[in-house]
């Protein structure tokens, strides 16, 4: 079996030696939708930004593989390069820098598209997640709100056309109509035949998702202690983390 | 210590003077001008960090006449050619209304110019607007005084070039002016003088792009300018330097701003040269409002130093200094700016954000405010730093280069302060950026 990416044994640090990802084991097939859930401060995030190659997290043991290459020391532009896209839970606001000038030139750049025909794709696409032409002209995240933040992440992703989204709650802070379009945009990207990591703490982001294509991982304390399928998203929000951890004996 | 005696230096100066006083065809009093402020130069003070024996730069007189240049395609072909490498022909055609470009000491006046000349705009050479208006005795000089620094007083007596740009009480010029500065290698052609004068309720909006071609190395830039901002008189002034590595530039800018007039002064100093020192000042009256915007890329060794002073001398009077500093190499870049609140209900804000691209480049900002009064509101903000790597690691994660998402964020951190520059310049300022960030990674 060829996996899409392949997480071995990975540990990782943050700062000089806290150790936040305990010996994780993670295997994702093309085309399959994964969801990570977990409790606060459980690893989700850092998990995401380590596959990414985000400078601060440190891998201290293990693997990352992506299409069965060990990615572990490439820097973050060459791993999108190679189609793994993440969009993140706190995107970073960038002054000065227009979205539309930022979303051509990543067409450009990464996706190799003419400069003559950027800006209607750009334009094109933002629509589809409520974006007006006149919005793009606004600085990249700057003064956005929680649901147009995971709406520019979203456009992000239909733009860059990865095989790999990691999607690291991309339906806190969003009302429910926003949540919904999201749901369906990530359903969209699961026909195409995308690989997806979705990091969750709610089932409702899967309300236009195909459930019986769902698996589910619980990561706890940096480790995965648990796996299962849709039921078990419901089985969490019905009774919590700390009731379900105490009867599958995850906590010893 | 200089190889010139003063003796030497004197009668450098002095054949200079007699040189432009023949050329210019000059009225008396300018000449007595240039005379006293010989005179002053070897008593003035003088205090630089870089060019510390101004004698070193008075370079011997080389007459050179340049031919009458009567529209644009008169100019000198190596001229033209210059113009096209600038991608200032570009500029031109969609800006030729407002183009002027002088070559040393003569303007080439467009078709533009000479229609809004009949509604009261003046744009004239200065060496022909002191031979052709009176009113040039109460502008020169007035708000600079030779004894006050050994520049100011070698600027004055051997000053040429430059621009006269006068707007009637009223007026209101549309599209902004461009003023293209070919300094070729005439040692005379190093101190323009500039004057606007904007009267009562005009508006004009004024473009100097400065570029020297050939110039000797080790020369020095004096220019000076001098600004008349009347009553609700709104005036924009943006001055782009590209020096090149080898000049020394010292602008030395002051206006007034009468009541309720409004003064925007952007200087963006791309190529500032291997040393840039200026402390523009300002006088605001009643209601008044001035705003300084400088952005400076400090590359390879150069030493910026930008200043700006502001006196809200009238009630309500309003002053913004404003810079964004990008330093690269071993460059050193200091801002320092100086809001003095003289009067009720005056505001001030100075901001100087500044990033630093490696190790070796230098930092300093000395944000200054003071009151006489207690009512004014005044406050400052500085922010100095790497580029984030939160930023970095967003544009990266999506597939740009180290380098590209660089540029980018760069070219996103001085964006604000280009709100006044036409889009062609902007283009031509984000390329400049783009190579800049691009040699110094
Ligand atoms: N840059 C950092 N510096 C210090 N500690 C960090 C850093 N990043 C993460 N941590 C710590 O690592 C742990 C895991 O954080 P992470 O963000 O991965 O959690 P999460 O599972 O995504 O939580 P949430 O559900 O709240 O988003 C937390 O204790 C957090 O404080
Ligand atoms: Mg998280």
């Amino acid at each position: 079996m060829n996996q899409l990416l392949k997480l071995e044994n990975l540990r990782v640090s943050v700062g000089t030696d806290k150790e936040i990802l305990k010996g994780l084991d993670l295997e994702v097939h093309p085309g399959e939708f994964h969801v990570i859930m977990g409790p606060n401060g459980s690893g989700k995030t850092t998990l995401g930004l380590t596959i990414m190659g985000h400078p601060n997290y440190k891998i201290i043991g293990g693997k990352i593989l992506f299409e069965g290459r060990e990615i572990n020391k490439l820097a973050p532009d060459e791993r999108a390069r190679l189609g793994i896209f993440m969009a993140f839970q706190a995107p970073e606001a960038i002054e000065g820098v227009k979205i539309i000038d930022y979303l051509r030139l990543l067409l450009e750049k990464v996706k190799g598209v003419d400069r003559l025909k950027s800006h209607d794709m750009v334009i094109e696409k933002a629509k589809e997640v409520w974006f007006t032409e006149k919005e793009l002209a606004r600085d990249i995240n700057l003064g956005f709100s929680g649901g147009e933040r995971k709406r520019f992440e979203i456009l992000q992703a239909l733009l860059l056309d990865p095989k790999l989204v990691i999607l690291d709650e991309p339906d806190s802070g969003v009302d429910v109509d926003s949540l919904s379009l999201i749901s369906i945009k990530l359903h969209e990207l699961q026909k195409q035949g995308k690989t997806i990591l979705l990091i969750t703490h709610y089932g409702r982001i899967l309300q236009h998702v195909d459930p019986s294509q769902v698996q589910v991982h619980i990561i706890k304390d940096g480790k995965i202690v648990m796996h299962g399928r849709e039921e078990l998203v419901r089985e969490i929000e019905n009774k919590g983390f700390k009731k379900v951890f105490e009867e599958c004996g995850c906590n010893e | 210590m200089s190889e010139l005696t003063l003796q030497d230096a004197k009668s450098i100066i002095e054949n200079q003077i007699e040189t432009l006083k023949k050329r210019n065809k000059e009225p008396d009093w300018m000449t007595k001008l240039r005379y006293k402020a010989m005179n002053a130069f070897f008593e003035a003070p003088h205090n630089d960090p870089i060019i510390t024996d101004p004698l070193d730069y008075i370079a011997k007189a080389e007459e050179e006449m340049y031919p009458e240049v009567k529209n644009l395609d008169e100019l000198p072909p190596e001229m033209l050619a210059l113009l096209d490498r600038l991608g200032i022909a570009d500029v031109e055609k969609k800006y030729i209304a407002g183009l002027a470009v002088q070559s040393d000491t003569s303007i080439v006046l467009n078709d533009f110019l000479k229609e809004w000349r009949k509604k009261g705009l003046i744009m004239e050479s200065m060496e022909d607007a002191i031979r052709n208006h009176d009113m040039m005795k109460e502008l020169f000089m007035k708000q600079f005084h030779p004894e006050e620094s050994k520049l100011a007083a070698y600027h004055t007596a051997v000053w040429n070039g430059g621009v006269f740009l006068h707007v009637d009480a009223g007026l209101k010029v549309p599209m902004p002016l461009h003023l293209f500065f070919l300094i070729q290698n005439s040692a005379m052609a190093q101190a323009p003088h500039i004057i606007i004068d904007a009267r009562e309720g005009s508006e004009i909006h004024l473009i100097e792009g400065c570029t020297s071609p050939v110039l000797v190395r080790h020369s020095l830039h004096l220019d000076m300018s001098e600004v008349y901002v009347g009553k609700n008189a709104r005036v924009k002034l943006s001055v782009l330097q590209n020096w090149p590595e080898y000049v020394h530039t010292r602008p030395m800018t002051r206006a007034i701003v009468e009541q309720g007039g409004e003064f925007i002064n952007t200087t963006v100093g791309l190529g500032t040269g291997k040393s840039n020192i200026a402390n523009p000042k300002y006088i605001v009256k009643d209601g008044g409002y001035v705003e300084l915007n400088g952005i400076i890329l400090g590359q390879k060794d150069y030493y910026v130093d930008l200043g700006g002073e502001m006196l809200l001398e009238g009630t309500g009077a309003r002053g913004m200094n404003a810079s964004k500093s990008v330093i690269m190499d071993n460059s050193t870049v200091i801002t320092r700016g100086l809001i003095h609140a003289k009067a009720p209900k005056t505001k001030g804000h100075i901001s100087c954000d500044a990033l630093i691209l490696n190790h070796d480049a230098k930092m300093e900002t000395y944000p200054g405010l003071a009151s006489e009064v207690d009512d004014a509101e005044l406050s400052h903000e500085a922010a100095i730093g790497k580029i984030r790597e939160e930023e970095l690691f967003y544009l990266m994660s999506h597939g740009l280069k180290e380098e590209e998402a660089t540029q980018l964020i760069v070219k996103g951190f001085v964006n604000p302060l280009l709100k006044d520059i036409p889009l062609e310049f902007v283009v031509e300022i984000r390329k400049i950026i783009e190579m800049a960030v691009s040699g110094g990674m």
